[in-house]
């Protein structure tokens, strides 16, 4: 399997097929037992892999935000080493377009409901900065509307690169994305 | 003023008290009695054991002996504190033994060097003494510090690969946890020390009024060990989990399986 740049791919298959481990091993979270991940051109491993998680945006299917307030959230991603070139500052535009309240940044992360994380999680990934996204199922408690939203954000942007773990059809409505059946191992468009 | 002698009779009469619990036990169904029965048995086995070897060990004062049994006295602390993890001792054996170590001998040092006027450093009154009541406080602190660290690291495994992903590095991504455990830790100590003299005499001071010293003496030592467990504390548990880190994460900055012992993996 493999990604070019500005690819928007769609992985299909069975719940429990391993979709999410893949996205765990281009991250260096899981070893591989066999072969190898490839990462612009370098094998991720036990040094490559810090720089991969630097390059990629990553929101997991449980949207582990963790707890606390969302403004720490904010404040703890803006402020890594790594991250130290951001601005954080445009946060309250991405938050009126995704359609949350400004004050969702003084709620506390438990409390949000599943939409509500899901749509954090992904201004976080965006304010990231960065111009690979790897999507693990970020639109199951999103309306329809706002699945078309998101959708549209993630696969209509020339530069970026994504790859998107989803049962939703809202992804592979596009033409222009391609999906690999992960159960067949093949390319179905 | 000396301290009066108890009789071994009377001493016995003590455990005429065990009526109570053994009645609570009873009555509520606590099936305490059989634990209750063997902790007391083995802590009268193990002090009376004690109780003979102190005597040679204060006799002797012998500074090689003296630092030997305070090194065992490492030994066993660490085992008491990995055991109640949910760690494998054979990983993190050496690891928490080097923190133990640093912690204890760097702390009592001080005190018998620096702080009393002491002839001898290795005085076995002194060196085993203060050097078992840091060990006896690290060792609660380690067990809290230790387990809640890879407790909350794996239930939160996560949202802890999360933060890597945000571009975190190794130890930006483990400072809340290790903030976390080594806070919850050091909470009994610092609890202690603020009640200290009102809500409890603690051992150290009742030791030394009924040992004969004037209560100004004794006053003198509980603050001189109150501030010596604490440091001691903090310092091994924060030295523990740095140096457990790197047993039990590998270079991926992932937390290991198999560095926890089979009922707890998975």
């Amino acid at each position: 399997m493999k990604i070019d740049e500005g690819d928007k791919v769609v992985i299909s298959g069975k719940s429990g097929s391993g979709k999410s481990s893949l996205l765990s091993l281009a991250l260096g979270f899981v070893k591989p037992d066999d072969g190898q991940v490839y990462f612009e051109g370098l094998p991720v491993d036990e040094k490559t892999s810090w720089n991969v998680r630097r390059k990629i945006a990553y929101i997991d299917q449980d949207v582990s935000l963790g707890s606390g307030r969302v403004s720490k959230l904010f404040e703890f991603a803006a402020g890594l080493k790594a991250n130290a070139h951001l601005d954080f500052g445009c946060s309250e535009e991405l938050i009126n377009f995704f359609e949350l309240e400004p004050s969702i940044l003084q709620k506390s992360i438990q409390e949000l409901s599943g939409g509500e994380r899901q749509r954090i999680s992904i201004i976080i990934a965006v304010l990231l900065n960065r111009n690979i996204f790897f999507l693990d199922e970020i639109t199951s408690s999103l309306d329809k509307h706002l699945k078309n939203k998101v959708a549209d954000y993630f696969l209509n942007r020339e530069n970026v690169t994504s790859l998107i773990v989803s049962h939703d059809p809202v992804w592979t409505e596009v033409p222009s994305v391609r999906i690999f059946d992960f159960e067949e191992k093949t390319w179905q468009q | 003023m000396a301290t009066i002698d108890i009789p071994v009779l009377s001493l016995a009469l003590t455990f005429l008290l065990f009526l109570i619990p053994v009645a609570i036990s009873r009555i509520f169904g606590l099936k305490l009695i059989k634990p209750l029965f063997t902790s007391t048995l083995r802590m009268v086995i193990q002090l009376a054991l004690i109780g003979v070897f102190l005597k040679y060990l204060f006799i002797w004062n012998n500074p090689f002996v003296n630092f030997g049994w305070l090194v065992i006295m490492i030994v066993v602390a660490v085992f008491s504190s990995v055991k109640s993890s949910s760690l494998k001792m054979s990983k993190i054996f050496i690891p928490a033994f080097a923190s133990f170590s640093t912690a204890t001998l760097l702390v009592v040092f001080y005190l018998n060097i620096f702080i009393i006027p002491l002839e001898n450093v290795f005085d076995a009154r002194y060196l085993i003494v203060l050097g078992g009541m840091l060990l006896g406080n690290s060792l609660r602190g380690n067990i809290v510090g230790i387990s809640t660290f890879y407790r909350q690291l794996k239930n939160d495994t996560n949202h802890y690969l999360y933060v890597l992903s945000l571009g975190a590095s190794h130890y930006e991504a483990l400072l809340p946890y290790i903030r976390e455990s080594v806070q919850l830790a050091l909470k009994p100590t610092l609890a202690a020390m603020a009640t200290m003299g009102i809500v409890a005499l603690p051992g150290m001071m009742t030791g030394v009024i009924l040992g004969g010293a004037s209560p100004e003496l004794a006053i003198k030592y509980q603050i001189l060990i109150m501030v010596a467990i604490v440091v001691s504390t903090i310092t091994s548990v924060v030295l523990t989990i740095l140096l457990t880190m790197h047993v039990c994460l590998n270079r991926f900055g992932v937390l290991r399986n198999d560095v926890f012992r089979k009922s707890q993996a998975g």
